[in-house]
């Protein structure tokens, strides 16, 4: 008896404590868009794209949303081909949709010059002077222009678009320090002398592979027009000698250098490389292996054929998301009450256990919600506060199964304490039965879903599993203990009056 | 005793599977009109099923439907669906599957008209595969879930309990789409959820009244009582347990149906309370109307179950003294009064170890003759 009541201070503790906890913490579940507002995308890529190809386009999408300064953008991958990306707060959506919509610019370009800091940073004092005579020599660079299309802090171009004739484009190593800048150029058609640029759409197949010389290198290969094209690029850089930055040739993805291997000083400046087939020796190593295997994969990713297809895009006011949200507490608060009537009014005392219980179950819920939350990043959907409102339901069931098993065992005519043991047994043998179909339900909703139903299927799953403990911790040892006090056997709010008399109380 | 008490103390003693004839009509009516509904006006699907753009947003400026159309229909939107949610106090225009240029002219249409910011507006926007994709999926995880749910029921149960449950569970799945035909309410991913959940909650119900049967089964076993006054005796066991669990089910759920329908607006909650409220009350009745009579009359042809009851009848054709008293004794027993209940579990062990020899004793005389 002392162990049962010692079990039950511990599990009211532990949850309304914890509940304190959570609050005072600030640790309460973080709300999905669809509650707080903000835009979500479904985009879908194209059947049998590479596992490798889709987390580098969402590494590159997450690099752009940020870019215009959306807080904590989350980006998933989900199933085989799907991205859901939700941006919380977004309000210039049609920006962020083409942030994310597209694949990655690929493009191979000629080096005009390599530079450290971007030369445009420099003060252009040239432009400034000469008129003036004495007025300009204090203030030159207040009156610093720079071309179209730069941006003024780091000197760099904002938008890359393959057909520009100059561009200062930047190279980052790993960790996204500034290694180098080039000021490239754009291949031009010969003929019309319209650029005419050499681009992902170009090439069909990148691999990383281990050379025969014993180094690591990435095999490409062009389609006809490619080819001819990348003839031509390579001509052009093969006639500067070795070592000049001119002999290079950029790799540029989304307006960055990835990498810019120099024409090997064996091609002839009449020829260039033809043929449609090219390696870039990257050299031995581990390192270089990555390198060669990343370098790989940014070339496939940035010649997929088809850009991303928008699945679904949805975009939730701030206001329909809170009231949503209080929707959905008005009616859950609004349902609980209903269910706390009417098991007071069918079971008497043991209606009160349920009622205390449920509070339990919940603050079990926005505890476990709530560190998931911080944990795992886990949000709280409309989903999953109707998840919650279902699972009133469920749980109030497995109160039911055991109330009603007391009540047959009473009939039977067992005593007070052996019905409530021996009902107690049997209940949860049943709860365990059902609440496993029901978790075998949120399971396989969890694995095959996508966005929201995922957090509905989560939070169904934890309702259950909770429910098990708390049938298991609390239910049982507050019945018990209320079966050996004044409330078990007689008056009208006992177990033996909710078992449907009192007359044989014998 | 009066029924309300009887049913409170779990003694009623309804013959539900006698009844099965009246339940098998309640059921066929109920899936053919169904059927027919689901022929006839078919499913209104939403745009996540179709493809389309549908906007939300708040009526500041108190416009009606007719406004709304003359904003669109420039566009060549005139036939855009407009429905005016929460008294009028929210708008939602859906169209078809747009081009992203066509699709923002339309949202600042519709903003426009409105009086609110583009920002203020709720937009969803579905390409017209994903419906396809979100069908298959459902349809994998229906097909993996009922797989899981017959080899779970074969293993704790047994298989012709699991059959039985889904049997009941497709009874359940059929109505539910009916009603959705029949009220027109949108068949969204939410509703796809709410139905997977009811699978969940209608098997829940008939794993709890097969649990009972199975363990009636172990305890009871004798050769005094047929398999169908058995799976009639667990039920009426189980009765009040099934209708406050359905009850309790239903009032949260109702009240996010009722909320989300009327009160509010809020359309997300509606659609999936409609499915789940539909489906625990189908849940509820299949378990009952359809799961345990279809148990019971299969089972009542097992061997053994069908030597119990053709001694039975034959007890009851003869109409020998014996066979009328032990009768009578049985019949009190189920609603027994309360005086009289003490005896059974001691009763109990007693009856089964004296009735082992019994059975086949006179199970030979019964094949001689």
């Amino acid at each position: 008896m002392a162990r049962r009541v010692i079990t039950l201070i511990i599990v009211l503790v532990l949850a309304y404590g914890g509940v304190a906890a959570i609050v005072a913490t600030h640790t309460t579940p973080e709300l999905g868009l669809d509650l707080k507002g903000g835009t979500s995308v479904i985009l879908r890529a194209p059947e049998g794209t590479d596992p490798d190809v889709l987390e580098k386009a969402v590494e590159i999408m997450r690099a752009r949303i940020e870019a215009f300064g959306v807080q904590e953008p989350e980006i998933s991958i989900s199933g085989k081909n799907g991205v859901l990306v939700q941006l919380p707060g977004v309000t210039d959506r049609e920006r962020a949709l083409e942030a994310i919509g597209q694949t990655g610019v690929l493009s191979f370009r000629p080096v005009k010059a390599s530079f450290l800091r971007s030369p445009l940073l420099q003060p252009l004092t040239t432009t400034t002077t000469a008129p003036g005579e004495t007025t300009a020599s204090t203030e030159p660079t207040t009156t610093t222009t720079f071309p179209e299309n730069v941006d003024p802090t780091t000197g760099y171009t904002i938008k890359d678009d393959p057909a520009l004739l100059d561009a200062w484009l930047p190279e980052y190593d790993a960790e996204g320090k500034l290694i180098a800048g080039y000021e490239v150029g754009t291949l031009l058609d010969p003929e019309t002398g319209k650029p005419d640029p050499l681009t992902g759409k170009d090439l069909t197949e990148a691999l990383a592979n281990f050379g025969a010389d014993g180094k690591w290198q990435v095999n490409l290969r062009f389609n006809d027009d490619g080819a001819r094209k990348f003839q031509e690029i390579t001509k052009a850089a093969a006639q500067y000698p070795a070592g000049d930055p001119r002999r290079q040739i950029a790799i540029v993805l989304d307006g960055k250098v990835i990498s810019s291997p120099q024409v090997a000083e064996t091609v002839d400046p009449n020829l260039g490389i033809a043929g449609g087939n090219a390696v870039i020796t990257i050299g031995a190593g581990d390192t270089q292996q990555s390198e060669a295997q990343d370098l790989a994969v940014v070339l496939r990713y940035g010649s997929l054929p088809i850009a991303f297809e928008r699945d679904k895009v949805q975009s939730v006011s701030a206001t329909l998301g809170a009231d949503s949200l209080r929707f959905g507490l008005v009616a859950g608060l609004g349902g609980l009450i209903l269910v706390a009537i009417y098991m007071i009014l069918y079971y008497r005392s043991l209606g009160v256990v349920t009622i205390v219980g449920l509070s339990v179950f919940g603050s079990l819920m926005l505890i476990v919600l709530g560190l998931l939350s911080k944990t795992s990043g886990l949000t709280l959907t409309l989903a999953g506060v109707t998840a919650i409102v279902v699972s009133v339901g469920i749980t109030a069931d497995s109160y039911i199964v055991f109330y009603e098993r007391i009540k047959e065992e009473l009939h039977r005519g067992r005593t007070m304490r052996a019905a409530v043991d021996e009902g107690f047994t049997r209940a949860f043998h049943t709860i365990l039965t059902a609440d496993t179909v029901s978790f075998l339900a949120a399971g396989l909703l969890w694995l095959l879903a996508v966005g929201p139903v995922k957090g509905f299927a989560l939070t169904l799953g934890i309702a259950t599993f909770l429910d098990i403990l708390v049938a298991y911790f609390f239910t049982r040892n507050a019945v018990s203990i209320i079966s050996h006090g004044p409330l078990g056997e007689g008056g009208f709010f006992s177990i033996r009056a909710a078992a449907g008399g009192v007359q044989e109380a014998s | 005793m009066n029924l309300v008490t009887r049913l409170y103390r779990g003694e009623t003693s309804f013959d539900f599977v006698g009844a099965k004839r009246i339940w098998l009509a309640i059921s066929s009516a109920l899936i053919l009109i169904s059927l027919v509904a689901i022929a006839i006006f078919g499913l209104n699907l939403s745009l996540d099923f179709k493809g389309g753009v549908a906007v939300e947003v708040t009526n500041v400026a108190g416009v009606d439907v007719a406004a709304v159309r003359d904003a669109v229909t420039p566009l060549g939107l005139g036939d855009a669906k407009i429905q005016m949610l929460a008294g009028g106090a929210d708008i939602r225009v859906q169209v078809g599957t747009l081009s992203p240029a066509e699709s923002r002219a339309f949202q600042e249409a519709v903003a426009k008209v409105s009086g609110s910011s583009l920002d203020q507006v709720s937009i969803d926007e579905v390409g017209p595969t994903f419906g396809a994709q979100i069908t298959r999926r459902a349809v994998t995880a229906l097909v993996v879930f009922l797989a899981a749910v017959v080899l779970f029921m074969w293993w704790r149960l047994e298989w012709k309990m699991a059959v039985s449950g889904i049997t009941a569970l497709f009874h359940d799945l059929i109505i539910t789409f009916g009603v959705y035909a029949l009220t027109r309410f949108e068949v969204t991913p939410a509703t796809v959820i709410g139905v997977l959940t009811i699978l969940g909650y209608s098997l829940y119900d008939t794993v709890v009244v097969f649990d009972k049967v199975k363990e009636n089964i172990e305890e009871l076993h004798t050769d005094r009582m047929t398999l169908s006054e058995l799976v009639n005796r667990s039920m009426n066991q189980v009765l009040m347990r099934s209708i406050n669990t359905s009850l309790t089910s239903l009032l949260p759920v109702g009240s996010l149906l009722f909320v989300g329908s009327f009160l509010l607006g809020a359309h997300t909650l509606r659609d999936f309370a409609l499915a789940l409220f539909v489906g625990i009350a189908a849940g509820t009745y299949s378990s009952i109307g359809v799961a345990s009579p279809i148990l019971a009359t299969w089972k009542e042809h097992e061997e053994e179950w069908e030597r119990v009851r053709r001694r039975k009848e034959r007890g009851r054709a003869d109409g020998s003294r014996r066979g009328a008293k032990k009768a009578a004794v049985e019949s009190s027993a189920a609603s027994k009064t309360p005086q009289a209940a003490p005896k059974t579990p001691q009763a109990a062990p007693k009856r089964k170890s004296g009735a082992a020899p019994r059975p086949p004793k006179k199970g030979k005389k019964g094949r001689r003759r």
